[in-house]
């Protein structure tokens, strides 16, 4: 087994050559675009109620982190995405494997799950501050009713779509219907639930902040809305650019995920 | 007692008739090859003789007892790739050890082996994507060979490889035969394959599929790839091409004509 390393070497050294490559061109798109729009905000938009420059907002979101405000919004938007997302993907992988694993299941969820599916419920937030108040909670059911949905589809679909060769192959060799859901039909619909992931942590994050501008005390649509109604651009934007990051962190763990989960999936064509 | 029996066993699936009668008997340690046209039910009888189909009448038996399920005694090889793609070689080959619980030290041991003698010792942590087709191949094989069946059941597993690895794994699958002397049933297409490989050719008529004839080979062992140019060879292969070739010929005008 240890003497497979070699054949491993190649196909990760040359990734690490385009990764270089790829991240050196990234890095000064950003450094480029970051100049652009601190020229702006000196030279062309002089107004600081229309614009804050990148060195502005840095500035602000040190201080921000100084006096602590910083810390206590992002728990405060963290906990409701996490216990919104967590339930979320529970619920989802659980109606998705009834759907996809009973008739009945099929018939009681389905109508309600493409119906949802396409409906913006990010619209229906207001709502849902008003019947659970303005704590965690309306928060974290807002995530819910937004992110469950690419769970449950993708998990039904995952399912479903396990190859029939496969099934056979298990059969064969004597699985149980049980064996077969664990070491055949998940493993396969992995993939799926992964994708559905992706989205689903999309949908939680616009539902935490679309949410938060709707009604809260903290949290960093919160943060958001105070800003853009006292016309504080550093700080709007600081709470912009801290979404953005947050975004771009959750991809690539999700990404570390599917690496970790589905290493199958990555080898010998790392160089993408 | 035959290693094993199929008795009268017919299916059909709705008011397709695809098996009738089927009667064979196959010795342990012996090497039938069963030919016959495209659609005449050769996937159907291996399915159900792996117990995941089951006859309308008949039975199987296998060292005298009858089978309803899958079993251990039973390894099969599949006409299409059915590794499991997020398995490693060596998770796959141990699927069979593990589904029934009976991985240990010298069940694995004996899987590490295995795959030496298929040639993929080093290849334990390669998932497929990484392997050729040939390569593949011999994982299936080896899979299937892991839980020591008495039986090994192959439905066209060279139907994929190119006419080079095809005839190198004849070779390969004749050496691996010779060491352990399973009972092998092997289905396929190519006539040159079934005389080269086979004890006995046994030829299924179009469908319902019924034995037109069984051929004995009477060729020396251990075979080598000279034998195919030796005239009692060819010999054999026009025999059998001879009993399946009308039919070969309706079965494809038959399907060109259910396709207008
Ligand atoms: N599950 C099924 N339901 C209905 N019809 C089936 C089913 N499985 C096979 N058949 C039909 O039974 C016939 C025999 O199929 P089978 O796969 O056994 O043929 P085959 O001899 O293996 O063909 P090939 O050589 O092309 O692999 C075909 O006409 C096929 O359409
Ligand atoms: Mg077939």
């Amino acid at each position: 087994m240890a003497d497979k390393q070699g054949g491993d070497d190649i196909p990760r050294r040359k990734s690490s050559f385009l990764a270089k490559r790829s991240s050196s061109a990234s890095a000064l798109s950003i450094i480029g675009g970051l100049a652009i729009w601190e020229f702006c905000g000196r030279f062309l938009v002089k107004n600081s109620l229309f614009l804050a420059t990148p060195s502005q907002v840095v500035e602000e979101i040190i201080e921000l982190a100084r006096t602590g405000e910083l810390g206590i919004h992002v728990w405060a938007s963290a906990q409701e995405f996490v216990i919104g997302l967590s339930i979320a993907i529970v619920l989802g992988i659980a109606i998705g494997f009834v759907m996809a694993s009973s008739r009945i299941g099929e018939q009681v969820f389905g109508p309600w799950v493409t119906a949802l599916y396409a409906t913006p419920t990010v619209a229906i937030s207001p709502l849902i501050i008003l019947w659970a108040g303005i704590g965690v909670w309306s928060k974290a059911i807002v995530v819910i009713i937004n992110s469950i949905f690419p769970m449950i589809i993708n998990t039904d679909a995952g399912l479903r779509a396990t190859d029939k060769h496969l099934i056979d192959a298990a059969r064969c060799f004597g699985a149980s219907r049980l064996q077969i859901f664990w070491k055949v039909s998940l493993p396969s619909a992995i993939p799926f639930v992964l994708a559905g992931l992706k989205l689903a942590v999309g949908r939680g994050l616009v539902a935490v902040v679309v949410a938060e501008l709707f009604g809260s005390r903290a949290g960093l649509g919160y943060l958001l809305v105070q800003a853009a109604e006292v016309f504080n651009m550093p700080r709007l934007f600081a709470a912009v650019v801290i979404l953005a990051v947050t975004g771009i962190v959750l991809t690539a763990l999700v990404g570390r995920l599917e690496r970790f989960l589905l290493p199958w999936r990555f080898v010998g064509q790392e160089s993408k | 007692m035959a290693k094993l029996e199929i008795v009268n066993v017919s299916k059909s699936f709705g008011s397709l008739e695809v098996l009738r009668d089927i009667n064979l008997r196959i010795e342990d340690h012996e090497f039938v090859a069963i030919v016959g046209p495209s659609g005449c039910g050769k996937t159907t009888l291996l399915r159900t003789i792996a117990g995941i189909e089951t006859p309308d009448r008949g039975t199987i038996l296998v060292d005298g007892r009858a089978i309803d399920k899958p079993g251990a005694d039973r390894g099969f090889v599949f006409q299409q790739d059915s590794l499991f793609p997020w398995r490693t070689v060596w998770q796959n080959t141990i699927f069979g050890l593990e589904i029934s619980g009976r991985i240990d030290e010298e069940t694995k041991k004996r899987t590490r082996e295995l795959l030496r003698l298929v040639g993929l010792a080093g290849f334990e942590n390669y998932y497929p994507t990484q392997l050729s087709g040939g390569m593949r191949q011999r994982v299936n094989i080896a899979r299937a060979l892991a839980i020591n069946p008495e039986v090994l059941i192959m439905d066209e597993p060279f139907s994929a490889l190119d006419a080079q690895t095809r005839e190198v794994m004849q070779l390969e699958l004749l050496r691996i035969w010779l060491q352990g002397r399973k009972t092998v049933l092997f289905i396929t297409h190519q006539i040159d394959e079934a005389v080269f490989l086979a004890d006995r050719v046994v030829v299924l008529g179009r469908r319902p599929g019924r034995i037109k004839e069984i051929v004995p080979i009477d060729l020396p062992r251990p075979r080598e790839f000279g034998i195919k140019r030796d005239l009692q060879f060819i010999a054999y292969v026009d025999r059998v091409w001879s009993l399946i070739e009308n039919d070969v010929h309706d079965s494809v005008r038959e399907d060109a004509v259910a396709l207008n």
